[in-house]
């Protein structure tokens, strides 16, 4: 085993000097809250590739990610990381977008399998999304084909990592460059494309409108867009 | 005149008057108004509440050289308190909006408040019998109300009456018989003479007569294996007329089983009479009967899909921990027991309110074709969320108190298997109060209740005031103790040590003062923490998970069918309808004979006939 060599798997630029602020002790609970973070993550698992076969050895005893802090939970509204496991056909890429945009932020994304990369043994396929983070943006690759649970506990504790020091904002590119994925969605699902949810009005709550947010697609999406036709839940009794 | 006068005379001033006016639009308010006017009767009785005071009653009359008279004590106090309470609710429920749907549909509402008024009527006086004959008129007259209230809606309602007069009639035989034997035994129809007489009794006739005065109080209270009548006769009954039945009706079985075999018996002889070749006695048996009144009756309410029904089942089966709490005769048991009648009239009364506003809303209380009315009627959402948690027993409600002292008075007489019962029902409540709330008003809104707006105040005040009594008895639960320790000092068992919050004890009591405090103070805390953020945002209905499947509105996503498909998987072979089998073969049975009777009286030869009289004459001769 000596003479293998040890690689470097691992490669990243230090991490970007945060701005000053003037509280002294804002870092210090900045820091607190992102370990904290790092620390408790549910994971809304959508395996409907092959690469979901390697999550249970991962979940369970041998390699329990719980001692790492991440659970399995079953609704995107309290998870905290979205698992896309192996080939991502159209339509699956449809109900992939609608599951993550209903997640909460912040939100991470970590693609396994070679196929969430560049398509991999599907790169010929006419069905298949091929650049997973063309549609959605994705924290974290895990390629291999498939990568064994090893790597996949490596590939989360990158994430927690990058939580940690504060690099893990992909999902801040999706409100800040929503044009750029909407138009890649239009691209492939046609112009009557939507999800139940209203991407811009949360663009606007988190505060991360930019000039890359709206554009000639978000234009379209305005256009074609077909309110919601089911009722309001509200508390209140009222006559329509 | 004395107080009981008054309020008698209110009760069949009250009768009257819907009789005569019970058409008037503003009946129902004026009715409710008299029931109103009966409470402050009964306040005037106050001292009863309180202590060992006694209301005689200024009429009184001779028949055939016996006195009839009426009386009230401490125990009459606390059902009269309960029946008054539940007809000026279930009265203030029928009075508005109410009343104009059910006149709309073609019903006469001078009936139902007549039949209203006359069961608040009847049941004063059985509560107010002073001897065994009146206590047998007052049983018989609470018979017949009930049947004329349950028999209003429709033809289908007038077959389940029917078939509750049957059993009711069977079981007014028995008091009868019952009363026939003291009066055989003693030469007299009081209290005090059986009381006496007891003493001196055989095991054999102290046997006889509870079986027969407990098969008849049994009937009323819808004990195994007479319980089949009550549900379906309570769920077809008009909405607010249910609430009225499911609160205190069935009760004045306990109440009369509480007279005669708990106060008059009493424990000492009950413990006495062991049945030949068990180890059980007469008290085990009633023990048993009560739990398994409220195992039945619990599961097949599990099963119902129509949320009355649902009720009313319950109601079988609630009447099983009142039965216990009072059969253990301990201070905590029988007080927990005596708790549960005027804990239980007021949710169940609250229920059935709540499930007739989504009647009057919706047009069903079937619960496979509801869900989702928490958006739309949110006041009666609460009433029915408040009402389930107590029919549930868990607190703060005042459910939780009762039923707290029957399981620690069970645990600490030294009765493991009914307690494991108890707990086996309480399950089953637990379980099907759940299916009821879910399907009624939690889940997907049905599109065709999207324009479905909140009940009427009529409607929503009466269960709202009786979602606060459930609330504040929990809170403070002396205030009711307090009652009922005066009722079982005058009945005679021991009397419960308690103060306000609950019951002391060197191991630990209980004190919901503290208990609910604390849940409060928790909800604060939590509902602190959710406020202040400010980050929460509200989504469309549409806008929700379904594995990753886009919604619309014209596919329901949460379906509410068939509710517990695994647990009934489980459990379904053990529903064998056995009951109703035992109850066709009786009828059978009794059909047969009297085709035989017939057969002997019209085609038999006269000369049999004779032969068949002689010899019966002979053998009798002989015997002397």
């Amino acid at each position: 085993m000596k003479d293998i060599k040890k690689i470097e798997i691992i490669q990243r630029p230090p991490p970007p000097e945060p701005a000053r602020r003037t509280n002294p002790l804002a870092r210090v609970f900045d820091e607190l809250v992102r370990f904290c973070q790092s620390r408790s993550m549910f994971m809304l698992h959508y395996c409907t590739g092959c690469g979901a076969i390697e999550l249970p050895p991962a979940m369970t005893s041998r390699f329990d990610m719980e001692r790492l802090g991440i659970q399995p939970m079953v609704t995107p509204r309290q998870a905290d990381i979205l698992l896309v496991t192996g080939y991502v056909s159209v339509k699956t890429l449809k109900r992939i977008i609608l599951t993550y945009e209903q997640m909460p932020s912040p939100k991470y994304v970590i693609g396994i399998c070679s196929c969430t990369v560049n398509g991999g043994m599907y790169w010929q396929s006419y069905a298949t999304a091929k650049v997973l983070k063309d549609y959605i943006p994705v924290d974290v690759y895990i390629a291999g084909c498939m990568p064994r649970p090893e790597a996949v506990i490596s590939g989360l504790r990158a994430l927690m990592e990058d939580i940690r020091t504060g690099r893990g904002d992909a999902w801040k590119k999706y409100y800040q460059n929503y044009d750029f994925y909407l138009g890649n969605q239009q691209r492939l699902f046609g112009e009557k494309w939507q999800t139940p949810t209203d991407v811009i009005a949360e663009a606007h709550h988190y505060g991360m409108m930019t000039d890359q947010t709206l554009g000639e697609h978000t234009d379209l999406l305005e256009q074609n867009e077909v309110p919601l036709d089911a009722l309001r839940t509200r508390l209140k009794a009222r006559t329509e | 005149m004395t107080p009981l006068d008054h309020l008698l005379l209110l009760s069949a001033l009250t009768a009257v008057f819907t009789l005569a006016a019970g058409n008037i639009r503003s009946a129902g308010w004026i009715a409710t108004l008299l029931y109103a006017a009966q409470g402050l009767a009964l306040v005037k009785m106050w001292g009863m509440g309180y202590g060992p005071e006694v209301a005689d009653s200024s009429i009184s009359f001779q028949l055939l050289g016996q006195t009839m008279h009426w009386r009230f004590d401490s125990l009459s106090w606390f059902f009269a308190l309960i029946t008054v309470g539940a007809g000026f609710f279930s009265s203030w429920f029928a009075s508005g909006g109410w009343a104009d749907h059910y006149r709309a549909q073609g019903n006469s509402l001078r009936l139902f408040h007549s039949a209203l008024a006359l069961n608040v009527f009847s049941m004063l006086v059985l509560l107010a019998s002073g001897d065994l004959l009146s206590l047998f008129i007052g049983w018989e007259l609470v018979s017949w109300a009930s049947f004329l209230i349950m028999g209003l809606a429709s033809t289908r309602a007038m077959g389940y009456a029917m078939r509750y007069l049957t059993y009711a009639i069977a079981g007014a035989m028995a008091i009868l018989m019952g009363i026939v034997m003291v009066h055989a035994q003693t030469g007299s129809f009081e209290f005090a003479a059986l009381a006496a007489a007891v003493p001196g009794m055989s095991n054999g006739t102290l046997w006889l007569l509870l079986l027969l005065f407990g098969g008849g109080f049994g009937v009323k209270m819808a004990l195994v294996p007479v319980h089949l009548w009550q549900a379906k006769a309570y769920a077809e009954t008009p909405g607010p007329g249910a609430a009225f039945l499911g609160a205190i009706s069935s009760r004045m079985g306990l109440f009369a089983l509480i007279l005669v075999i708990i106060q008059l018996v009493g424990i000492g002889r009950l413990v006495g009479m062991s049945i030949p070749y068990t180890f059980l006695d007469a008290r085990d048996l009633l023990a048993w009967v009560a739990v398994f009144t409220m195992i039945f009756p619990t599961y097949i309410a599990l099963r119902q899909h129509d949320a009355r029904r649902l009720l009313a089942w319950h109601g079988v089966g609630q009447t099983g921990y009142m039965l216990l709490g009072v059969v253990i005769m301990d201070d905590l048991g029988s007080a927990g027991g005596l708790m549960h009648v005027f804990n239980y009239a007021t949710y169940q009364a609250m229920l059935f309110m709540s499930v007739s506003a989504i009647m009057y809303r919706t047009g069903t209380a079937d619960l496979n074709q509801l869900g989702g009315l928490v958006t739309r009627m949110p006041l009666t959402f609460i009433a029915m969320l408040v009402g389930i948690i107590g029919l549930a027993g868990l607190p703060p409600m005042n459910g939780f108190v009762s039923k707290w002292l029957i399981y620690r008075s069970l645990v600490a007489e030294g009765m493991p298997l009914l307690f494991v019962g108890a707990v086996i029902g309480t399950l089953g409540t637990i379980l099907s109060v759940y299916k009821l709330i879910h399907n009624s008003f939690l889940g997907q809104l049905r599109l065709e209740h999207a324009k479905v707006e909140e009940a009427p105040w009529s409607m929503t005040l009466p269960m709202l005031s009786l979602a606060a009594i459930v609330f504040l008895t929990g809170y403070f639960p002396g205030v009711v103790l307090d009652w009922i320790s005066a009722l079982q000092a005058s009945v005679g068992l021991p009397v419960l040590a308690h103060h306000l919050g609950g019951v002391h004890f060197a191991q630990g009591g209980l004190d919901m003062i503290w208990i609910n405090s604390l849940l409060i103070a928790g909800i604060a805390i939590g509902a602190l923490i959710f406020y202040s953020t400010g980050r929460s945002q509200r989504v469309h209905q549409l806008d929700n998970y379904a594995g990753g499947h886009f919604l619309s509105a014209d596919v329901r996503y949460q379906y509410s069918d068939n509710f517990y498909p695994g647990l009934l998987h489980l459990i379904g072979p053990w529903y064998r309808k056995s009951f109703r089998w035992a109850e066709s073969a009786l009828v059978s049975l009794t059909d047969a004979l009297s085709l035989a009777m017939q057969g002997l009286y019209r085609q038999v030869q006269p000369s049999i006939y004779l032969l068949i009289t002689v010899v019966i004459a002979l053998s009798w001769v002989n015997i002397r």
